[in-house]
């Protein structure tokens, strides 16, 4: 086809004209920019009064690797729901869980479907690796998160939203160290075992070896394993060549459980010292009786004798027979807790009169960091950035039943930190 | 011969043996239908969940029935067979639904690959639901090897008893089946049809039966190595199969594609290749186990002891 000819049809003309088409583009993209700015500031749950009934969303593991921690932690917030539904709630506090599964993606996503939905506050994501994923986007948007198992350095310090009720592995993880060593002081000889492709993992073995170093102690071998591995010959016959006194193992429940099994098997009787992820019952089917005498650093005991770990222990005794609850449970249970306190302080002062969701999350973030709490842990409050304050700590031994399939985490020691003073519990 | 080099050698052998199983699944059905059946990491796993079950190992609170189990308790050794029998009808479940369809229509061979991976990726899910997703061990599962040490120390190194005896069973299956494709009237029949089904269906071998069988087969096999593995190192959740299935599917490729000898020694190079990386290198293990297989196709394409492709023209 032939273009029209003439005057008006000039490669000036068509010049301007296409500025002109351009414009009345860029025009239109700007239009449509604000548009959808408006729509979705009127469409955010943060620009919104705060309905009378607030809800919590919880964002755990409940399927992938690390499901079994979410199962310990589901169990810890409903027992903690069932304990707070008897007292007064002048401000109404729902739960709402979403599977944050195991891995970085789906944590994201559970965040931001929980944020979209308008909750008041995050509890989770399962994972300190998910953690440094999924946080920042909370943070962006100023919704207070409380994480129940991150233990990984740094997680408070993503932002002024992020707080933990786990205490960091390297206030916790060199105590065992401390245990082994007295049971043991001759133990010059050590093997370190981690977990290479596991965030927690690695950040946690750095603190082993750092604490090992402190004691004047150097590894004479390091393995590094993946979490996905099964069979562990080729390291163990490898370390087990450098005679180690004592095995300091970083993993999570499954590999590690097989870690500790496979190293029993092919002779090792030294102590075995492991890390915060395989702090959980969930060992014990693994790696069965040769579970027995290994050492782990806690963060809660079940044997601490207060009135609010007693009732904890019991609503668990009640709704899972007669088995002892873990760690992850009771963090669970404290992160709920925690929540629920500061939000029910914050509506008795008035403070969540006639305000938006998103003034509520703030101020609600401001009360969390200021309180008090008797928890099963014990007596926990925060520091200005978020990082939990938690007097006392525990070590304690795997202890199996004859069965060789149930056991406990027997009480060996409790260390309060303020004073540094550690001595057998009475 | 030194200790640490009878250790490595040791260490290939455990991993390696059961890589030439899972291959060797692979290498049946290949041989006889030319295609790779995906299915077979899950069929692996299925293996080792069924030898829990029938061992009396309860469902753990994550499955769909917590604390269920099955009315019987066998010993490891009968409950391994029947599993291993359980994870072969359930391959010919696999073969009626994910490739007898395509094989009546005549599709493209490659278009198995898919659904095999859909039934695989079904069949691990629906261990994932049913059983959970957390690690089992077998209940006294040591008394399998009751009376013997838990490890044996031979000249310095030292291994598992169970991996020596996983190394035994998987080396007697290998032997079992080399014997019978060689001299038994069937296994002839499923070499005549690997060789020419057209030939062969003319000569009156019942293909269908031939590939149902070898289907049977590989399934056992499978759950023979997956049983066996569970016994070793626990069933570290329904998708543990996944990655043996990967492995084997490499061995089977290194080994030469539908060679018997060729998935024996693929496996005990692999697992040898394994065993000598050192540990500072173990994130590169996967990697470097695929970079050996890499430089053999590059060298001799058609793998250690396959033969080459001669075209018809």
């Amino acid at each position: 086809m032939l273009r029209r000819g003439g005057l008006s049809g000039g490669p000036s003309d068509l010049l301007s004209a296409r500025r002109r088409g351009s414009v009345r583009l860029a025009a239109a993209v700007a239009a449509a920019i604000t548009a959808l700015a408006v729509l979705g500031r009127s469409s955010d749950p943060a620009s919104k009064p705060l309905p009378a009934s607030v809800t919590v969303g919880a964002a755990i593991a409940l399927t992938g690797n690390a499901n079994l921690y979410g199962q310990d932690q589901r169990m810890g917030l409903a027992l903690a729901q069932q304990w707070l539904s008897s007292t007064a709630q002048p401000r109404p506090m729902r739960l709402q869980l979403e599977d944050g599964a195991s891995d970085e993606p789906s944590a994201i996503a559970a965040f931001n479907l929980l944020i979209r939905r308008g909750v008041i506050a995050l509890i989770g994501p399962t994972l300190s690796q998910q953690a440094f994923a999924a946080d920042p986007i909370a943070q962006r948007q100023g919704v207070p998160v409380v994480a129940p198992s991150n233990t990984a350095q740094g997680i408070p310090q993503i932002g002024s939203f992020i707080s933990r009720v786990s205490a960091q592995s390297s206030v916790i993880a060199p105590l065992s160290l401390d245990e082994a060593l007295e049971r043991d002081p001759e133990i010059s000889r050590v093997a370190v075992f981690f977990a290479q492709d596991d965030a927690y993992s690695t950040a946690e073995t750095a603190i082993f070896q750092k604490a090992l170093a402190q004691r004047g102690l150097t590894p004479v071998s390091v393995q590094r394993t993946q979490l996905a591995d099964n069979d562990f010959q080729n390291p163990i016959t490898a370390a087990l060549q450098q005679k180690p006194q004592l095995v300091v193992i970083s993993a999570q429940a499954v590999d590690g459980g097989n870690l500790i099994r496979q190293l029993r098997e092919l002779g090792y009787r030294g102590q075995i010292v492991v890390g915060n992820g395989l702090n959980t019952p969930n060992i014990y089917p693994i790696c069965q009786r040769w579970c027995d005498g290994v050492l782990i650093a806690q963060a809660y005991s079940p044997d601490l004798n207060t009135p609010i770990n007693q009732t904890f222990r019991r609503l668990f005794q009640e709704a899972n027979g007669n088995s002892t609850p873990g760690q992850i449970t009771a963090q669970a249970w404290t992160a709920y807790q925690v929540l629920f306190e500061a939000l029910q302080r914050l509506q008795e002062r008035g403070g969540l009169d006639g305000v938006t969701l998103g003034e509520a999350r703030r101020r609600l973030m401001q009360e969390l960091l200021a309180g008090t709490y008797d928890t099963p842990l014990g007596p926990i409050h925060f520091r200005p950035d978020g990082e939990v304050v938690q007097g006392r700590f525990y070590v304690a031994v795997v202890t199996m039943e004859a069965n060789g399939r149930d056991g406990r985490f027997r009480l060996v020691r409790s260390i309060d930190v303020n004073t540094a003073a550690g001595g057998p519990t009475p | 011969m030194s200790a640490a080099l009878l250790q490595i050698l040791l260490n290939g052998a455990a991993s390696g043996g059961v890589y030439a199983l899972v291959a060797l699944g692979y290498t049946l059905i290949f041989s006889v239908l030319g295609v790779i059946n995906f299915a077979q990491g899950a069929l692996f796993s299925l293996g080792g969940y069924f030898t829990f079950l029938l061992m009396g190992g309860r469902i753990g609170v994550n499955g769909a029935l917590p604390g269920w189990h099955l009315p019987v308790a066998l010993p490891f050794w009968m409950a391994l067979l029947l599993a291993a029998i359980g994870a072969g009808v359930v391959a010919l479940l696999v073969e009626r639904v994910a490739f007898a369809p395509l094989r009546r229509r005549g599709a493209d061979p490659l278009l198995s690959l898919i659904t095999s991976l859909g039934a695989g990726v079904v069949l691990v899910n629906l261990l994932q639901i049913l059983m959970g997703a957390e690690g089992y061990a077998f209940p006294s599962g040591s008394a399998a090897l009751a009376g013997l040490p838990e490890a044996l120390f031979i000249g310095g190194a030292r291994i598992r008893t169970v991996q020596v005896v996983l190394l035994l069973i998987s080396a007697l299956a290998v032997a079992a089946l080399t014997l019978w494709l060689e001299r038994s009237r069937t296994g002839q029949a499923m070499r005549a049809v690997a060789e020419d089904p057209t030939a062969a269906r003319l000569m009156g071998i019942n293909s269908g039966a031939i590939v149902r069988l070898a289907f049977l087969l590989s399934g056992m096999l499978a759950g023979l190595g997956g049983g066996l593995t569970g016994l070793s190192v626990s069933l570290a959740g329904p998708y543990f199969g996944i990655s043996f299935g990967l492995k084997g599917l490499a061995v089977l490729v290194l080994g030469g594609l539908g060679s018997v000898p060729g998935a024996i020694a693929g496996g005990l190079l692999m697992g040898l290749a394994e065993a000598l990386i050192p540990s500072e290198a173990s994130g590169w293990r996967d990697a470097l186990a695929f970079a050996v297989l890499f430089a053999v196709l590059v060298l001799r394409p058609s793998g250690l002891l396959g033969r080459r492709l001669m075209e018809k023209v």
